[in-house]
Formats: structure tokens, sequence, C-alpha cells
């Protein structure tokens, strides 16, 4: 039998100490051991009893329930003050073999797998790749769960590839303590597998795009993810080169993405009209006579095997980092005098930057390998129109510049995802993103949340229609945000929210980002019928 | 008088306590994970410790500690710390007494 553990807590914190935050109890589960005799869907389908039965103790208590993955979020979208459930030990992988796929499918059954929610990204890397197979696309790193990336949208840079949630085709949900209450969920348009393999682990099958679309970017509010069906695709090459480029073309790029007669010069490649598979330029706000930024050009390539004799190792033999507390020293210089950050973010530009002119070659996990330890990190994340890549960005810069905060700037872009929540909403979103570390409130300094209002403000006055990064920090509080960002999907969202949990359990799977972002607030009787 | 003998005692602490070390870990395997609330690399990561004096006999040597608490069987992270005052210990026991400090953490189970 799967197991819990129930700690105690009265706190908790993200990875990058953006809290705390209070909290009653802390739960582990593990599942029965493989050495059980049990088969690995017999363990999954008892993980998933297991859950049913923490969420019945959560809903007799009268009490919130969340899982939480690697808790790499910044914002509070993990926490939950009554019961946080730790997923990490649920990773259970299942290859979809032929028969198994649905009639009407057309995705190919060697790309699709079946992935437990706490399996971490490095994880599935590693079990894919040694049957040949790769993620379509990663965040920058691969230390979250691949539940905990669709719940919150994470990206990379990947221009017609989307987001984590973009190759998700079903999805295995647990929505209240009955039999009833174990769905497995696909698109009606795109159906993946058929309802012989589904019912091996769900009770119920729904097949129904809205549902689906809105059910992905879930917001950990949907109900308890338990697994995910990923379509994987061949094994390739990523071929990635970081060099100063003319800012005027940096920016020019970011607002058409076209890359049809651009030359980035790659020394031993011929990359010119080629369409980069990521594309991304970091900008020091504080320095206005940069005429050059630094710019990430990864392209794509055929996999080989023998790639490292001519190319070297992309993951580097010794890493190093700068002393955290040095930065932290940096930081409490900041806090004194605000004017010494353009200094400081100066100094620490060649630790923070990737380093250029150097060609490094791998897999999809080998160029987004393991995040060091940041320490105390804040971020902000908005994503905008690709066409208003470079106002957005001077807007932002010019609210940085007047309110100083340690941290810089990038630019990163995604593909649209048919996700109802998903940042990603635009043709191809830019995220344009501030990240630094922390700092204390004071007289000399900003506040985080008063730097973000701002930055909303910006945007909102210079008619910039946008959206937030929903792990990373703002002030989420503000009036009327999402239905700012989102309008009408909104609404849809909440009603599919309605449709699939009953009231006890929409309660149960709320927290309170959820109702500072007014979501948990059920629809209105005349509303619910309009949309 | 007495602040020089705080500030020698200070310095004697720092210089006894002063440490290197080595860390080494598989670029590809997945660590054991751990909700904990660390600020140091090990963030996120189970780390178990052995922090002990081994005595060497004279006729006796060589040890090696068996790890029985990695359930997959397999090391992700192997930390071998060395202080001064580690190393002064070595000496006066003329090399019968080692101080040991080693943190590891585990490959996760299931992820191999």
């Amino acid at each position: 039998m799967a197991n819990t553990k129930i700690d105690n807590r009265t706190w908790w914190d993200t990875l990058h100490k953006n809290g705390p935050f209070d909290l009653k109890l802390f739960l582990t589960t593990k599942m029965e051991k493989s050495s059980s005799g049990l088969s690995d869907f017999e363990r999954y389908k008892d993980a998933a009893i297991e859950i049913q039965r923490l969420i019945q103790l959560a809903l007799d208590s009268n009490e919130r329930f969340r899982a939480i993955g690697s808790k790499w979020s910044m914002s509070s979208i993990a926490h939950c003050k009554d019961r946080m459930h730790y997923n990490a030990f649920l990773n259970l992988k299942f290859p979809i073999f032929e028969g198994e796929i649905h009639p009407a499918s057309s995705y190919e059954h060697n790309n699709l797998f079946l992935f437990q929610s706490g399996n971490r990204i490095k994880d599935i890397s590693r079990f894919l790749e040694r049957r040949g197979k790769s993620l379509k696309t990663t965040g920058a790193s691969n230390g979250q769960t691949i539940a905990g990336c669709i719940s919150t949208g994470v990206h990379g840079s990947t221009i017609d590839s989307g987001s984590v949630q973009d190759y998700v085709v079903g999805l295995n949900m647990i929505t209240g303590p009955n039999p009833e209450d174990n769905i497995y969920l696909e698109r009606e348009s795109r159906p993946a597998l058929t309802d012989t393999y589904a019912k091996n682990f769900a009770t119920v099958i729904i097949r129904d795009d809205d549902m689906f679309n809105a059910v992905l970017v879930g917001l950990g509010s949907m109900g308890f993810i338990h697994g995910v069906v990923v379509e994987s695709e061949n094994l390739f090459l990523l071929r990635r080169y970081v060099k100063k480029i003319n800012k005027k073309e940096a920016l020019q790029l970011a607002n058409t993405l076209d890359f049809s007669t651009y030359d980035p010069k790659i020394p031993d490649g011929n990359f010119k009209g080629v369409r980069p598979f990521h594309y991304k330029v970091f900008i020091n706000p504080y320095n206005t006579n940069e005429t050059k930024y630094g710019a990430e050009f990864i392209y794509k390539i055929k996999y080989y095997d023998n790639y490292k004799l001519d190319f070297g190792e992309p993951i580097p033999f010794q890493k190093e980092f700068v002393y955290l507390d040095l930065i932290y020293l940096f930081i409490k210089i900041a806090e004194k005098f605000s004017k010494s950050i353009p200094t400081i973010i100066n100094l620490l530009k060649s630790s923070i930057l990737p380093k250029e002119e150097k060609t490094t070659v791998g897999k999809l996990s080998e160029i987004f390998w393991d995040a060091g330890y940041q320490g105390k990190a804040f971020a902000c994340s908005f994503g905008v129109d690709h066409t208003n890549a470079s106002k957005a960005l001077e807007l932002m810069a010019k609210v940085t510049r007047e309110n100083p905060v340690p941290g810089i700037f990038a630019m990163r872009f995604v593909k649209s995802s048919e996700a109802t929540l998903a940042f990603s909403k635009f043709p191809f979103t830019c995220m344009v993103e501030i990240d630094g570390i922390q700092w204390k409130d004071n007289d000399n300094l900003i506040s985080l949340t008063d730097y973000s209002t701002k930055l909303i403000e910006v945007l909102k006055n210079n008619n910039i229609p946008f959206t937030i990064h929903w792990g990373k920090n703002a002030n989420w509080k503000f009036p009327g945000l999402i239905n700012h960002m989102y309008g009408k999907n909104v609404k849809k969202w909440k009603k599919i929210r309605a449709k699939l949990l009953s009231i006890p359990m929409q309660e149960v799977f709320s927290n309170s980002f959820l109702d500072s972002t007014k979501l948990s607030e059920p629809l209105a009787i005349d509303e619910d019928l309009i949309v | 008088m007495q602040l020089i003998k705080i500030t020698l005692f200070l310095a004697l602490f720092l210089i006894m306590t002063s440490c290197y070390s080595v860390r080494l870990q598989v670029s590809n395997g997945v660590w054991d994970p751990a909700d904990n609330e660390r600020n140091d690399p090990y963030a996120g990561y189970n780390v178990q410790t052995i922090d002990t004096i081994i005595s060497r006999k004279i006729t006796t040597g060589k040890h090696y500690f068996n790890i029985s608490n990695c359930e997959s069987g397999a090391l992700h992270t192997v930390e071998y710390r060395t202080t001064f005052g580690g190393l002064l210990l070595n000496g006066i026991t003329l090399g019968r007494k080692k101080k040991v400090k080693i943190k590891y953490v585990c490959i996760m189970e299931n992820s191999m």
C-alpha cells in the first residue's frame, strides 16, 4: 500500500524563499516499493486510492489541499495554508504501445508516454533519451515536476514549440474522493488513448476540447493531476551560440521574429536565414548607452551519436557559482544606497550572463541542464505580443531605472498555447522578464509589490495588452488584473472548473492565490448561463 | 589583555574550522528530492551526512564506508570536507585518527 507521512509544520517556503507562508500539515506519499510484486499499474492505482483518501481527510476537516512539485514558483500559487502534498515520489513512467492508441488518433504510439505527476523534467528526459526520444521543449532548467510545469505554464524560448503544456495530450485527474472522481481527460478533436487503456488507471473518460484546454493550465486548482500523457519527438541536438549583436538588430528580430535574411555569423556553421529553435535577448536596464545586447541563438540539428567528439562536453566539468554571501553583501549595499544598483549589476554582469562566443552542442536536456541554487531570487515576467516587444521593454526598463531593483532583463519568445489561461496567449508571446535577487523593503528601495504594480500600470497606461507568468512575482491583488489579461476566458475557465469539481471540492482545491485573483469566486448564476 | 585573548581564541577557532570541500556530482542522474528549507546548493536535495573520527590501527587501514540507505543503489553527489582542525588531528596522532565529514545524495529510486 502507498503510505503518507504527515508532518505538522508551521510554515513552508518556495525554493527561492519568496515566503515564508503559514502551513498546518505537510504530506508526503510514497508508493508501494517495486519489490512488492505489484505491477506498475497496480502501484499507480494504489497511489490514486491513497490520494483520494487524503482528499477525503481534507474534505472532512473543511481544509484545503494542494499538490506541490519542486516549489520553483516564486508567486504563492503553490502554497495552501492547510494541507500541502509533496508529489516528488510519484514518478512512475509508462510507454504507450501500438494497440493502446485511439483508432482516430493521429499520434504515433512510440512518441506517447504516460508520466506520473511527480516526475521531474530531468527524470523524464533521461527516460526518453534511452528510447531515442526527447521532450519538445522545457523551461530554462530541469528540476520542475511535469505537473508543476503545466499547471503554471512553464516555458523556454522555443519560438515554434510553445510551452510545456503544449505537448500534453492527456491528463489523469483526481477531482474528489469517490471512484468516479478518477478521470482521464483528453481532447475530443485529438484523442490519444483507447478507452481500454485509459481504464487501466481511470474510472471515467472524458473527451472534450474546452475542458481539456481549461484544465491544462489549471493553476493547481482543477483537482489533483495524477498522470500526464506527453507527446515526445525523436532525439535532436541543439547548437547554442551567444554573442553581442547590434541593439537595433536584436530588437528588430524580437518585434518581427523574421530571421529570413538574418545571418548570426556563427563560426563553422551557416545559419543565414534559418529560423532558430530558440532566441533570447539579455538587457541591462541601467546601461542606456549600450549599443549591443547579448543574444542567444539556438538551432536544432539532426542527432548523431558522436557529437561530443566534434563539439566537446556540453555540460561543464567544473561548475562555478558566485558566492551567495557576496551577492547578499551587494544587496545589503543596494538596500542602503539604491544608486549603487547599476554599478553592482555591472560588476556581476559577467557572472550572471552566459559566456559569449562559445559554441555548445548537446541534447535538449544538456543545453537546459541543472540550475544551481540562486538564493533568494525574484522574477517579474510579463507576456506581450512579440510585435510590442521593444516598446514593452523600453517602458519596463524606464520604470526600473526610475525605481532601481537588483535585476536584469531578458526577452524570450513562445508560440501561442491553446490552454484557456495560458499566459502565452498571443500568436507569439514575448516574455519580458526581470530576474534578480530579493531585497528588503525600506525607504531607499521600492518594494517588490510596488515595483510590479508600476510595471502593470505602465503597460496598461500605454495600451499594451499583457499577461503575467503565473509562477512569478507580481501584485496579484491588482484590481481587475485577471479579467484585464484574459477577458472572457476567465468565465470559460471558471465554468469548466464548476463542471469538473463539486462546490465542496472547489473549496478544497482553492488557495489564497486563487482568492486574491478572484479565480476561486464562483460565477453568478446569470453569468453561468451566458458563457 | 582580555580583548587579545578573545581575538586569539576567535582566530584559532576560525583557523581550526576553516575548510575546503570537494563536491562530485553525476551530470545525468536524478537526485533524491526533499522538501527542505536549506539555503545552500542542497536546497531540494535529500542530503545524508557521515561525520565521524576514524581510528586506524597499526595493522589495518583503507577504511571504506558502506552506504545502505540509497534505495536506488546509486549516488548522485558526494562532498568531502576537510578542515584545518581535522588535518591537525591527523598530524598530531601521526595519522592514527582522521576526521571524516562526507555529505552525499542518492540517486532517486525509479529514475534509472
